[in-house]
């Protein structure tokens, strides 16, 4: 492998497996914050047993997200030194923010996680706002400085040096508003299906106490309130691509020559030789019409920019069209589940094949935060930073690039490998007594189960 | 320049505070490789007590200092990272393995084999991580970083395989043990458990005393490994290295004395005296002698922005953490955890 490659194939694992965690570190302390305030409020058991549970996942799914993040800062030194001399100086400044959004939420994960018996039950719950808050507040840092790489704005070039920085113009930069909220919200999204899918699972297998179907619904309601938002913004997001990178969008829908009334091509293999997408399914003017809103309007093909200034759409347009497929897939299953729970005068439907549907949703909404990483980020080759900084020039000197990404990929496996076992574990340990002065007055829940 | 010296310094403070309660945190996994006999159960749960509320936060530390000389001082973050790609890389091996096995051994039954092996690599991953970023800044005090008409000189070896490199890394590690000991001594103290206080009494004599004979072998090294770094502490940080050597001893001191809370006061600070010599003595470099503070600094409109969202950041961060070490380092007599189970018990609600 060819170093550039080897750094980027690290890069990438490296961001594969964070954004996962990453994720559930935005998304599951909303759900604690909200069970934990149910719990309380209505003195319910099973509420804090879920409470309880999540805990125990999220402590071990934080701790992972917390080291592969740290892995991640020293990356970007390690593998781009280049890009960090560049732009240390301009977009340096939201990862520092970030640094200390991660700072509040480290320091109120740990009361949270070790503060059932020294905090009140009230104060306890108090600190999973500062938990969710700062979750939200690193995504948007980071996305913002992700932002900043596909639209730079805040300085300028003049012979060679980068002059006249506006740190706040860099994070503020066009992409920004579309990226952080597209993040944040497939956080939401992801996090609420995906734990909606375990009690799936469960109910699938016979399990109908009152605390799967607690935990489904609440998850669930994550789900289905997040996902039409995601698609909206994901719209408005697509959109802005037309004029702020308008080749990333060529590449997402499989447009190789510019024209006027464009059709929208959904699947289909690229071939780049011939330009055309085989075997997909064509809806004829929707492209401009979604774009422009306009059935005749022009559309910027790929054949617009020099052939080394473009990006590879073999990949970048399966990608786009799986996670929008993830979307919509969503979007029906948390429509359907809550049709028939109003419909059933507000019991939680038991049908198998919706219950199936809500299994598959769950991985899929990450497969969609996977896929619209990998839009986002080979969308932009072959660039690094857009039409600043290509790629092949920021990564290091540096020798020994292959050994390292062998051994942080095997590093990741074992992590992976062992995560999984650990939270399987836990998700068929046995459901503690679920009574109220038992489990707001031991100190854990293994106290529970022996009494 | 004041700007660009006040960022420094604060950065230079957060290196500080990473290496005082990181410090003591890998210092805890070098303890916890060491437990062995009738009491080993029972020291590795009192270092798990010491760590588990706290290590996430103290290691951010590190990413602050981390995002702080990326945007602050971009040319000396990248220079470094070419340079010590091999020392980095394994010392973010050794956090990760570090951090992800110290969570998997807590969610391991009692006496099971998946809890012993990832208890080893916690012990195992521990002492790695200051031993790298030991023999990196020594790479860099002493020195070896070269840059060339504006290439970096990489090397695989070069810089931090020297003996003085990898003395200053055995050092730190030393230093972790010296730091962990003392803490766990008030922990256990906090515990109520005398014959813990005893046993790391002894271990922190020990890993001070071995300390000290590093401190010798370093010194007597530096005139032909690191004679920069020497000249430049005798020339302007003299001041500085006496009194560390000073506070040193009145670690050593109070230890003797069973002076618990006074000795770790005055090992954290003795740490702290240590790195503050360190900066001083390679001033006005930031990788002697090829990156100097001024060249690498980024745009005071960078710098100036940095610095507010420091104040905002820290407006945030301090109460945070003194609420955080409030809670769990507090005294808390009345908060020994059985009693509190106990009393909670009879005031909670009751209701079915």
């Amino acid at each position: 492998m060819s170093d550039l490659l080897a750094a980027r194939a690290q890069m990438g694992t490296s961001l594969a497996f964070h954004i996962i965690f990453a994720s559930l570190g935005v998304g599951l302390p909303l759900l604690l914050c909200i069970a934990e305030g149910l719990a309380l409020r209505r003195k319910d058991a099973t509420w804090m047993t879920l409470t309880r549970r999540w805990t125990k996942a999220f402590a071990l799914l934080f701790a992972i997200g917390a080291v592969s993040g740290t892995i991640l800062s020293f990356e970007i030194g390690l593998l781009w030194p280049t890009f960090t001399k560049f732009s240390g100086s301009i977009i340096g400044l939201p990862f520092a923010l970030e640094g200390f959004a991660f700072f509040i939420e480290a320091i109120f994960l740990g009361l949270y996680l070790y503060g059932w018996e020294r905090l009140s039950p009230r104060a306890h719950w108090l600190c999973s706002f500062p938990l969710w808050i700062s979750g939200a507040a690193s995504a948007w840092f980071i996305v913002s400085a992700n932002s900043w790489m596909n639209t730079p704005v805040g300085f300028q070039i003049t012979h060679g040096q980068v002059t006249g920085i506006n740190p706040l113009q860099a994070i503020l930069n066009p992409s920004t508003p579309y990226e952080t909220t597209h993040m944040l919200l497939a956080a939401y999204v992801a996090t609420g299906f995906g734990v909606a899918a375990v009690y799936a699972i469960q109910i699938l297998r016979g399990k109908r106490e009152p605390y799967y179907r607690k935990g489904l619904m609440l998850a669930m309601a994550l789900g289905a309130i997040a996902i039409p938002f995601q698609i909206f913004d994901g719209d408005l997001s697509a959109r802005s691509l037309a004029d702020l990178q308008p080749a990333k969008l060529a590449a997402m829908e499989g447009v190789f020559h510019t024209a006027n009334g464009v059709p929208i091509k959904v699947g289909g293999i690229v071939d780049d030789k011939t330009g055309q997408v085989l075997f997909a399914i064509e809806i004829p003017d929707l492209l401009s019409i979604l774009a422009r809103g306009d059935p005749h309007a022009t559309i910027i093909g790929l054949d617009k920019f020099a052939p080394q200034d473009r990006p590879d759409p073999f990949f970048v347009h399966p990608s786009f069209d799986g996670m929008v497929g993830s979307g919509f897939f969503a979007l029906l299953i948390g429509g359907l589940f809550w049709l028939l729970y109003f419909r059933r005068k507000r019991v939680v439907p038991e049908n198998r094949l919706l219950l199936w549907g809500i299994v598959l949703a769950g991985p899929l909404s990450f497969v969609a935060i996977e896929l619209g990483w990998i839009v986002t980020e080979l969308g932009r080759q072959p660039w690094v930073i857009y039409n600043f900084l290509r790629t092949q020039d920021a990564v290091t000197t540096a020798p020994g690039l292959n050994i390292s990404f062998a051994i942080f990929s095997g590093i990741y496996v074992v992590l992976a490998i062992t995560l999984i076992v650990l939270l399987l574990r836990l998700a068929r340990s046995p459901l503690p007594k679920q009574e109220w002065p038992v489990l707001v007055s031991s100190s854990s829940e293994e106290k529970a189960d022996t009494k | 320049m004041t700007l660009t010296y006040t960022i420094l310094i604060i950065l230079w403070l957060s290196l500080i505070v990473y290496a005082v309660l990181g410090g003591a945190d890998f210092g805890g996994g070098i303890w916890d490789f060491f437990a062995f006999g009738p009491q080993a159960e029972r020291q590795r749960r009192l270092i798990g007590q010491a760590l588990g509320p706290v290590w996430e936060a103290n290691h951010v530390w590190l990413i602050f200092l981390i995002v702080g000389l990326f945007t602050a001082f971009p040319l000396a973050f990248s220079v470094l990272s070419i340079a010590l790609f091999v020392p980095f890389s394994l010392a973010v091996i050794g956090i990760v393995m570090r951090g992800a096995a110290f969570m998997f051994r807590g969610q391991a039954d009692d006496a099971t084999t998946s809890r012993r092996i990832w208890g080893r690599v916690f012990s195992t991953a521990s002492t790695i991580t200051p031993f790298f970023f030991g023999t990196a800044a020594a790479a860099v005090a002493s020195g070896e970083v070269h840059v060339q008409g504006g290439r970096v000189q990489t090397d695989l070896l070069a810089g931090w395989t020297t003996p003085f490199a990898l003395i200053i890394g055995a050092l730190a590690l030393s230093l972790c043990a010296v730091l962990a000991a003392v803490n766990l001594i008030v922990e256990a103290q906090n515990s109520n458990e005398p014959e813990l206080v005893e046993a790391f009494r002894r271990r922190a004599m020990i890993a001070g005393a071995i300390t000290l004979a590093l401190d010798v072998v370093a010194f007597i090294l530096s005139p032909f490994q690191a004679p920069l770094l020497l000249n430049g502490a005798l020339d302007h940080a003299l001041p500085l290295i006496i009194a560390t050597a000073l506070i040193g001893v009145g670690a050593a001191i109070s230890l003797l004395l069973r002076r618990y809370r006074l000795a770790r006061f005055l090992s954290f600070t003795a740490t702290a005296f240590i790195f503050a010599s360190w900066g001083l003595s390679q001033f006005p470099y930031l990788v002697p002698v090829s990156v100097t503070i001024s060249n690498a600094a980024s745009p005071p409109a960078t710098q100036l922005a940095l610095l507010i969202g420091t104040i905002i950041g820290m407006a945030f961060l301090l109460p945070s953490l003194w609420l955080l070490f409030h809670v769990f380092k507090g005294k808390h007599p009345e908060l020994n955890v059985q009693g509190k189970a106990e009393e909670t018990k009879e005031s909670a609600p009751t209701q079915h």
